[in-house]
């Protein structure tokens, strides 16, 4: 099956090349693309070095929309299964070949890579949120499973596979801004099948969370202004 | 006080602009309807744009010509001093247009991200076709 990788990135020329070297050696037959989301630094540079196709927005436009930019590609190259993973080396190459063979096999339409695990399961190296992270993770993740009436635990994630029907509608509407956790809702309310799967992740090895303690906050309550909207939302017909 | 409230409950609204701040008004709606024109002739302002300025423009001559209007206007709001009925419909009005730049404003946010895509993917293509071809920055 054809298969795509993308991986937004805005400013993360430290770890770019190691990323793409990863998937290359995880997804040896996907194509690999880079969506470059208006990096200042050699981001485009480095990972055209390493290999990749890179789509580089000409001005910072936000996560969502570097993410749909990648839907898009997949759409339109008529790739069979369209995969991401973040760009600062928290996601491991191999845990999204998983999701990807999900998709390949059919059992969803789409597949999120959550980072939550069963108690006692839990290694040394593996991802722990602070506080005001966990707070909004429990807030949304309360929110979007009663709105969708399905259990999620990781609705942040940025580690997801998705099949042509999930590129099709991503392609055509995706919020710029709360991207991950509004695209879960949508994706199950437009009656995709949505899974989640339990991967491994690493403490973020380069750059930061942009999120304050205030920006968090804003960011939460924004996103459930978004929700509350899409809970509303006409659902689309089925095309083509 | 029993009777500054009957006074209070049985009064007309009061007209009380004067000659003098009528022809001020009169002359500030000219001079902005003019202003609007010359914007559109010089290309700054988009005639789409352009209506609803005027129909403010219209609004403020209307306003200053018969000051009856602002007398009804002040009865059918229920509200006695003319100024502060004014004073609502403008802010109102001005809330209006603050509220329809904003739906504009974030449709062409939605253009310029679509746009930005766009020439992000063509880039992309661009790379696929002349792999070895160093790009220009």
């Amino acid at each position: 099956m054809r298969t795509l990788v993308f991986i937004p990135a805005w400013n993360e020329e430290r770890s770019i090349a190691d990323v793409i070297g990863d998937v290359r050696k995880a997804l040896p037959a996907a194509d690999v693309l880079v969506v470059d989301d208006g990096s200042t630094d050699a981001t485009a540079e480095r990972a055209r070095a390493a290999g990749a196709l890179v789509a580089s927005l000409p001005f910072n436009q936000g996560v969502g929309a570097a993410q749909q930019t990648g839907y898009m590609h997949g759409l339109r190259g008529d790739y069979e299964v369209c995969a991401h993973l973040d760009a600062d080396g928290q996601h491991i190459a191999g845990e999204l070949a998983r999701l990807v063979a999900e998709i390949e096999a059919d059992r969803a339409d789409m597949v999120i890579g959550s980072r939550y695990r069963e108690r006692g399961d839990a290694q040394d190296d593996d991802y722990r949120a602070n506080f005001s992270r966990r707070t909004g993770q429990h807030l949304f993740r309360l929110v979007v499973s009663l709105s969708t009436r399905q259990r999620f635990t990781d609705t942040t994630s940025g580690m997801r596979a998705v099949n042509r029907k999930v590129m099709r509608l991503f392609s055509d509407s995706y919020s710029p801004e709360f991207a991950e956790v509004e695209s879960v809702q949508q994706a199950v309310l437009q009656g995709m099948r949505v899974e989640e799967l339990q991967v491994r992740m690493l403490e973020r090895a380069e750059g930061r969370s942009f999120l304050t303690p205030l920006r968090s906050t804003y960011y939460i309550f924004k996103t459930m202004v978004v929700l509350l909207v899409g809970q509303f939302r006409p659902r689309l017909k089925e095309g083509r | 006080m029993p009777a500054i409230l009957a006074a209070a409950g049985g009064a007309e609204p009061v007209v009380r602009l004067t000659a003098q701040s009528r022809i001020i008004a009169a002359v500030l709606a000219i001079a902005f309807m003019l202003m609007i024109l010359e914007l559109i002739r010089r290309h700054k302002l988009h005639e789409r744009y352009s209506v609803i300025w005027f129909v403010a423009g219209i609004a403020m001559l209307a306003g200053a010509a018969f000051p009856d209007l602002l007398r009804l206007l002040a009865e059918a709001l229920g509200v006695r001093d003319v100024t502060i009925a004014l004073f609502s419909l403008l802010f109102v009005l001005l809330l209006g247009l603050a509220l329809s730049f904003s739906v504009i404003m974030s449709r062409q946010s939605a253009q310029i991200t679509r746009l930005a895509q766009e020439l992000a993917l063509e880039r992309a293509r661009d790379q696929a076709e002349n792999p070895d071809s160093s790009r220009g920055e």
